[in-house]
């Protein structure tokens, strides 16, 4: 297996990705490009350079990152014009000597050691809380044998592991990971492969085939949909998915949340000089959203007798 | 995404759920009208001064002027409490004034009165944006009529001319390295009185103590004399408070007999009823007791205004009342309620007039230190809440004023039912209560001589200072030290970075130290001098309270005055101390950690670039500037040992050169880290430091992380916070500490929310962290609310040891809170 994970962020006290007080590890590189996704520091398998021009110093003033490069672009123009040419060499030492954040690195790598130093800090607080570990991106499962390492560790120190996973991949390498996983968590977008390949680029057979997999395992599963208006947010296509879930997944569904699209990361987007795909999407107000899914959830909960509720505050039990 | 019924009801769930982040701003909180209009009623009211007080304290002052000074205040305080004016009004069940009317402030001239003359003079009160107060010309004239009287006569000026030119420029009165002006302008509060005795015995069985006594002494023994002396003070004090009870009991038998409403008539024949009872004994049922115990309260306030008059352990003392009242039918649990959420209303009609420059820096407090805490263990140390402690939380929820400051002591055996009460409180977002855990804070008392037993009972005065009520004296907020100037002064050769002022001994430059070890020993030393020189300076106030002010009221109050005939100022009360804080603990610690990195470990910046970087306010060297404000550092706040530590040194440092000294009127001082406001008042005079603050900025706050213009420090959210928090060893800080935590709403909203911020504040305590207090109000709502103050007028936010309406904060403050780092994860 690889030594190394690419791991795109490290954040702890999350607190809506399974149960308890949890350390979220977020790994890079993902198979799917959905529209509305609000981490795209988390697509990209490989370390990339961040740029935020309102943070830097500008080169009269600093330079630092100049200094630095080892093959610089000619003066009067910024180093990070150079980062996606062939004339960087991807050593990222302009973000190390980078004084103001303007530059950063998306992507660190890290030993199993490594990321278990980072974990155990707050191991009391999953103790107390009933937390733990969850590995999410991007897609986790794209680097499954370093997440299988990874998780192994946290098993063999006791501590809940969770995996957050789209599962458009193999169903070993899911397999593989998902053995020590005490929990899981995956979402379907849509039910209908056209659509949802338009959503995200990819078709769904290959995810509800893995779900249903999923489902054998027993393992307590947790289903989200995020819910975007205009895209799939009409009751028919809940429906469709609510169809599924009862018809397919038996008991093994522990909850099934419905999740209000936020418009996040449009800077990170543009730190990455990539487009927003919803860069022009009106977000609709929480006066309007939130009474939608709390309905959803109640007709879903009365229905179709599913654990449905709305936004991922409730508890897990 | 919860979806609760947020409106009140006389007797709520353990589990209501108000909202998230909601803080004041609803109409009508409380399920009792009553409470709903008199809550309005306080609010319209504008706060004044009335100057009865300073006249019939002058005319005591000329009358008296040959006796002992604790005789001639014992006289004092029977003229104020026999002479000034008093009123009932309208729906109050609760009655007794601030020898004033509601908010409206008394004057103490005894300890200054030139500031309050030229204030008045140049009508500054009325034109200030917050803490205004209107005066009347007639009060002002009254002020004016005995100013010249008091020249020469005042506690402030007796200090200032004690002071050595070292102690002057260091004071607030120079560089202002050391702030003790707190009880220079007014006296010294932070006491909380022994209201079991004096629900035991009634003012009536205190003065048979005070002449029993008396018949005990032997004056052909030198000693005995000054204690017939004290003893003579304390009659006519106890005289005077059962004459003020019992006026207002006169009182309302008159206006019984005038009231024409059947409803408001029994009212006021029970209010009559209950003052004339208890200006003499002790209290029979819970509306007698509430009523004794919030006019004694005041009687405190009206003796000396020191601030953090404290009322103690409400559950524990009125749970027996209750009990009691339910049982016979007396009152029903709903009329007690009622009465809870009244005297609620009263503290906050209490007034107390500042200064223009201190209320840049401390504003909004109202009275402020009105401490009230529910919660916490037995003297055996079993779990004492009871269903008063539940009605207490929901009467803030009910009138969600700044009153009083709630503490909540949680312990390992505290019922989770009784957290997710608290924890729903503190997510409305008024910033009350706060948590104080009891397994350090005991520890720490007993470190400081209390026996386990009496540890137990310990109550936060003021912001957070645990004492043993009823039987502690200390000046618990003394004075602040500035850590950031030590630092300061350790780098550089004892001289102001800005304009090179020699102020200090010189201990060498970072210009010359050639390892970071010699940066702390250079630090150390500085360290030294500061603490002795503001102990020394504290001391000569301490002297000057004794001589000046003593305090024969608050005596009656506080074991073992009476048992050893002295006067609570001057060493009467059972354990005594003084409490100065530190401040500006994550500042210096990231300064350190700053010069340690750039300057020693990995070279990249010379010591005398950094300090020319200081000198110059960052002008010129932006990178730099970026530098120690960026990531790439090692910064407290983020479970990183390496600044951690250096934390951990500083509040050492503090403790080794502060803990345990003698103060003058016989006992030890507790180093405290919390700064209540005093970081933005420091701030202000401190030239840029290591850390990334340029001149000017607020220093870090209480116990917390950096924040300064350019960013916050912290970057690892709230368990990094706990975790480097707790690296510090907490039970030698014996003054206590503050730990600001601010939460955008959704971060804690939703059973997860509230499950995981429970836990979160249990792992903090079982690490031994004291204290926590919470901001759960969003940035946007705080910034709204710059823009149209008009709509927020009911936003009560936390600011450090108590909470304010944040509009009536000065822009200092709001700034300072809105750049608190919000831990958010939605």
């Amino acid at each position: 297996m690889t030594e190394y994970g690419i791991i795109a962020s490290i954040q702890k006290y999350t607190i809506h990705d399974g149960p308890g007080i949890r350390t979220e590890v977020f790994f890079k590189g993902c198979p799917l490009r959905c529209l509305w996704c609000s981490n795209p520091e988390g697509l990209e398998a490989k370390p990339e350079l961040g740029f935020y021009p309102d943070k830097c110093l500008g080169e009269a003033e600093c330079g630092w990152c100049r200094r630095a490069c080892p093959a610089p672009p000619p003066p009067g123009v910024h180093v990070s014009a150079g980062f996606d040419t062939d004339a960087c060499r991807d050593c990222l030492k302009c973000a190390e000597a980078c004084p103001a954040g303007a530059i950063r690195v998306w992507g660190q790598r890290y030993t199993v050691p490594e990321l278990m130093t980072e974990i155990r800090k707050d191991r009391s607080f999953y103790d107390k809380s009933g937390g733990g570990v969850t590995l999410s991106g991007g897609e986790v499962l794209l680097q499954w044998e370093f997440a299988a390492a990874l998780l192994r560790a946290c098993r063999e120190e006791g501590i809940h592991t969770c995996v957050e996973s789209a599962l458009h991949v193999p169903w070993a390498h899911a397999a593989a990971v998902f053995q020590y996983a005490d929990m899981i968590i995956t979402d379907i977008k849509h039910m209908d492969s056209k659509v949802h390949k338009a959503l995200t680029g990819a078709g769904n057979e290959r995810i509800l085939e893995n779900i249903r997999r999923l489902a054998a395992l027993g393992k307590p599963l947790v289903v989200r949909t995020p819910v975007v208006p205009g895209y799939n947010g009409d009751e028919e296509s809940i429906r469709s998915i609510a169809s599924f879930l009862r018809d397919e997944l038996g008991g093994a569904l522990l909850q099934y949340q419905l999740l209000p699209y936020r418009k996040m990361g449009t800077e990170k987007y543009a730190s990455l000089r990539r487009p927003y795909p919803l860069a022009d999407y009106r977000v609709p107000e929480r006066s309007e959203w939130e009474p939608a899914l709390r309905r959803y959830a109640s007709v879903l909960r009365e229905e179709y007798g599913l654990p449905a509720v709305a936004g991922s505050g409730a508890k897990l039990e | 995404m919860e979806h609760a019924d947020t409106r009140p009801l006389p007797i709520e769930p353990y589990d209501k759920v108000w909202g998230v982040g909601v803080s004041g701003l609803t109409d009508a909180p409380s399920p009792f009208p009553r409470v709903n209009r008199l809550l309005k009623w306080t609010r319209e009211r504008d706060s004044t001064a009335d100057a009865q007080r300073a006249v019939i304290v002058t005319e005591g002052y000329q009358n008296y002027a040959h006796l002992p000074q604790n005789v001639k205040w014992g006289l004092i305080l029977r003229d104020i409490f026999t002479k000034v004016d008093i009123h009932i009004w309208p729906e109050e069940l609760i009655v007794g004034e601030l020898a004033a009317e509601p908010c409206s402030a008394p004057i103490y001239p005894e300890f200054s009165l030139d500031w309050v003359a030229r204030e008045f003079r140049g009508n500054v009160m009325e034109a200030r944006t917050n803490d205004r107060y209107v005066i009347d010309r007639k009060v002002k004239e009254d002020i004016y009529a005995i100013e010249p009287f008091w020249e020469h006569k005042t506690l402030g000026e007796a200090f200032e001319a004690s002071l050595t030119k070292e102690e002057w420029d260091g004071s607030y009165l120079g560089k202002g390295i050391n702030r003790c002006g707190l009880f220079v302008y007014a006296g010294v509060g932070h006491v909380c009185a022994h209201y079991e005795k004096l629900f035991r015995l009634g003012f009536g069985g205190i003065r048979r103590q005070i002449v029993e006594a008396m018949e005990a002494l032997d004056t052909s023994l030198p000693a005995d004399v000054t204690r017939r002396e004290f003893y003579q003070a304390e009659l006519y004090a106890v005289e005077g408070a059962s004459t003020y009870i019992r006026r207002y009991g006169e009182l309302a038998t008159r206006m019984a007999a005038e009231e024409a409403d059947p409803v408001r008539r029994a009212e006021l024949e029970r209010i009559a009823s209950n003052c004339l009872w208890v200006a003499e004994n002790p209290p029979r049922d819970f509306w007698e007791a509430i009523q004794l115990y919030h006019i004694a309260t005041n009687m405190i306030i009206i003796e000396s205004n020191g601030h953090s008059v404290t009322y103690g352990r409400f559950d524990v003392l009125f749970t027996p009342f209750y009990e009691n009242d339910v049982k016979n039918g007396t009152l029903t649990r709903e009329q007690m309620q009622e009465l809870i959420e009244l005297f609620f209303i009263k503290m906050h009609q209490l007034r107390k007039i500042r200064d223009t420059y201190a209320i840049t820096f401390s504003s909004g407090t109202i009275m402020g230190g009105t401490a009230l805490d529910v919660g916490g263990v037995d003297a055996e140390g079993n779990d004492i809440t009871s269903d008063v402690s539940y009605m207490v939380l929901d009467a803030h929820a009910h009138t969600r004023i700044p009153n009083p400051w709630m503490g909540v002591r949680l312990h390992e055996g505290s019922p989770r039912k009784f957290k997710v009460k608290v924890f729903n409180v503190i997510r409305i977002g008024t910033g009350e209560p706060k948590i104080f855990n009891d397994a350090p804070i005991i520890k720490s008392l007993m470190g400081y001589g209390k026996p386990l037993e009496e540890a137990r009972g310990y109550v936060g005065v003021g912001c957070v200072e645990p004492a043993i009520p009823g039987k502690t004296y200390g000046m618990h907020d003394s004075g602040s030290l500035n850590l950031t100037m030590i630092l300061h002064m350790a780098i550089n050769g004892g001289r102001c970075i800005d304009d090179g002022m020699q102020l200090s001994i010189d201990t060498g430059s970072l210009e010359t130290f050639t390892s970071f070890d010699e940066v702390l020993e250079s630090f150390d030393k500085q360290m030294k001098y500061w603490c002795d020189s503001m102990i020394s300076t504290i001391n000569k106030l301490d002297y000057c309270h004794q001589r000046m002010k003593p305090l024969p009221y608050l005596s009656l109050l506080v074991d073992d005055c009476i048992a050893k005939g002295q006067d609570v100022s001057c060493g009467g009360a059972r354990y005594n101390h003084s409490g100065p804080q530190a401040v500006g603990i994550g500042t210096t610690a990231d300064s350190l950690a700053a010069i340690k990195q750039l300057v020693f470990d990995e070279k990249r910046v010379s010591g005398k670039e950094l300090l020319d970087a200081l000198k110059a306010d960052w002008a010129g060297y932006a990178p730099l500037y970026a530098l120690v404000n960026s990531a790439h550092m090692h910064q407290y706040g983020n479970d990183d040992d390496y600044a951690d530590d250096l934390a951990r040194y500083v509040v050492d440092e503090y403790c080794r050169y502060v803990g345990h000294r003698p103060t003058p009127h016989g006992g030890e001082y507790m180093p405290g880290v919390f700064t209540v406001t005093a970081n933005v008042q420091h701030g202000a005079s401190t030239p840029a430091s290591p850390d990334g603050r340029k001149a000017g900025e607020p220093l870090s706050d209480c116990m917390g992380p950096v924040h300064t213009a350019c960013c916050s420090h912290d970057r690892c959210g709230p368990t990094a916070i706990a975790k480097s928090v707790t690296k510090i060893d907490m039970t030698q800080i014996g003054n206590g500490i503050i730990l600001n935590w601010k939460f955008s709403p959704g971060a804690v909203s939703g059973e997860t929310g509230l499950d995981n911020l429970i836990d979160l504040m249990d792992v903090y305590f079982d690490r031994q962290g004291m204290q926590s207090q919470f901001s759960i109000v969003g940035r946007e709502t705080m910034e709204a609310a710059q823009k149209q103050p008009e709509q927020y007028q009911d936003l009560l936010v936390r600011i450090a040891g108590y909470s304010a309406y944040f509009v009536e904060l000065s822009r200092e403050l709001q700034n300072d809170l809105i750049g608190r780092t919000e831990l958010s994860f939605d």
